[in-house]
This record gives structure tokens, sequence and C-alpha cells, in this order.
């Protein structure tokens, strides 16, 4: 049962470059042998943090969008866990919350209804006026 | 006591704006808040960092539970500070 994860992760600055390759060759050799597909991957390099993490202040930002199994999630979130250039990591699940959302549509919907009515509204009053105007030309 | 709409501290906080009318989020019909887009976020917290209540901001409470969600997930991918100190 594949659902989708977001994995997002921050890794130390003053890491060479291969060793961030490795992180990554490490989780995408991961995903592939549990089948499954990386849909998207995000990197943002370097940017500056809101606050110190390790008084560093800069980080090397990630993200991966995957459609995954969990027992791969959970191996995923322990490899990230015990590695020691990735200061910070999160691992989000993206499935639409079918009992929740209903609600905003009936919402939505009932806003859509209203601004036709009011837009139906507004073309009498103006479809009533061009005819009064009509009227008094006709009239003078 | 205050009348409804009007925030309780007005003298206290820098930022007031009132945008009590409708959820700007209900308007442009979003599904899903992003904790990454921090531009935003942005507008929804004060200047000490803190969140916004939902009867200053105008968001409905479907929307309100997801953005202090989304807040607190950028808070801890260091993407907006957890406090800012006061100038001056």
């Amino acid at each position: 049962m594949n659902r989708e994860y977001e994995i997002g992760f921050i890794i130390n600055p003053e890491s060479s470059d291969e060793e961030v390759k490795k992180i990554t060759d490490n989780i995408e050799t991961l995903l592939k042998k549990g089948k499954a597909t990386i849909e998207n991957v995000d990197e943002w390099g370097r940017k500056k943090l809101a606050y110190p993490i390790d008084k560093h202040s800069e980080g090397i930002y990630f993200f991966y969008k995957t459609m995954a199994p969990g027992d791969i999630i959970n191996s995923i979130e322990r490899r990230l866990k015990l590695s020691e250039q990735v200061m910070r990591f999160i691992i989000l699940r993206l499935d639409d919350k079918l009992k929740k959302t209903n609600r905003l549509e009936k919402k939505w919907k009932r806003i859509d209804k209203f601004i036709k009515k009011r837009e139906e509204e507004r073309q009498e009053a103006a479809a009533s006026v061009e005819n009064e105007v009509k009227e008094e030309a006709t009239n003078e | 006591m205050n009348r409804p709409g009007k925030p309780a501290s007005r003298t206290h906080k820098k930022q007031y704006f009132s945008k009590r009318k409708y959820c700007s989020f209900c308007k442009d019909r979003v599904r899903l808040i992003d904790y990454k887009n921090t531009s935003v976020l942005g507008n929804y917290i004060m200047e000490t960092g803190k969140i916004l209540p939902a009867r200053v901001s105008g968001t409905c409470s479907y929307h309100q539970k997801q953005l202090s969600k989304a807040i607190k997930r950028a808070r801890h991918m260091a993407l907006i500070k957890f406090v800012e100190s006061k100038r001056g």
C-alpha cells in the first residue's frame, strides 16, 4: 500500500559535497529498494536559518515527495536520526483527509451559489435599468 | 466587555489589522497550506513571532488549525523564528 509522503531535512553546511551526495544516494537507494516512486526532489541549497542550530547559521535543504510503503519510511526515519550530518528532518503524510475536506467543499458550494444569485440579481437590475432608459428615449 | 470583532488589547500589540470579514484562504479556495512558503505564513504572525488569533486575521476554523500546524512545522525546520525580541 503506497501512500504519499514528504521528507525534508537540513544538512550541516560544513559537510563536503561527497558527504551530501552520500546521504541523498543512501535515501534514494532505500526508497528504490522498497519499490517507492520518487515524484519530486526539491533542492534549496544553502539557506540562512531563522535561528542557529548547533551553532551554525546556514543549512542545506532537501525535500522529497514519494509514494512509499510505511515500513520504508520507518527505516528512513531511523537513518536520518542516526546520521551525524543531518541536523533536522521532518516526514509528513500527504493523504487527503476526506472527512474534513467535505465540509470545505460544502462551504464553497454555498458561497458559489450565493455569488451566482447576486450576479443574476445584478443582471436583472441592469436589464431593467436599460429597459427604463429605452422607454424614456422612445417617449421623448 | 469588548465588542465582537475587536481585539482585546489594542494598545499593547503593535501589529493590528482587521481582516474580519472573510477568510482569505477560503476566498482563494486553498485546500492545503504548505509550511514551506514563508511569504504566505509571514502574514499571519505578529512582530514578536506569535501566531495571530483567528478573530484578528479573519480565517475560518478549518484554515486556522491548518495554519497553526504549518507555522509550527516551519518553526521546527528553521524557516520562521520562534520568538523575535522587541527592538529598543
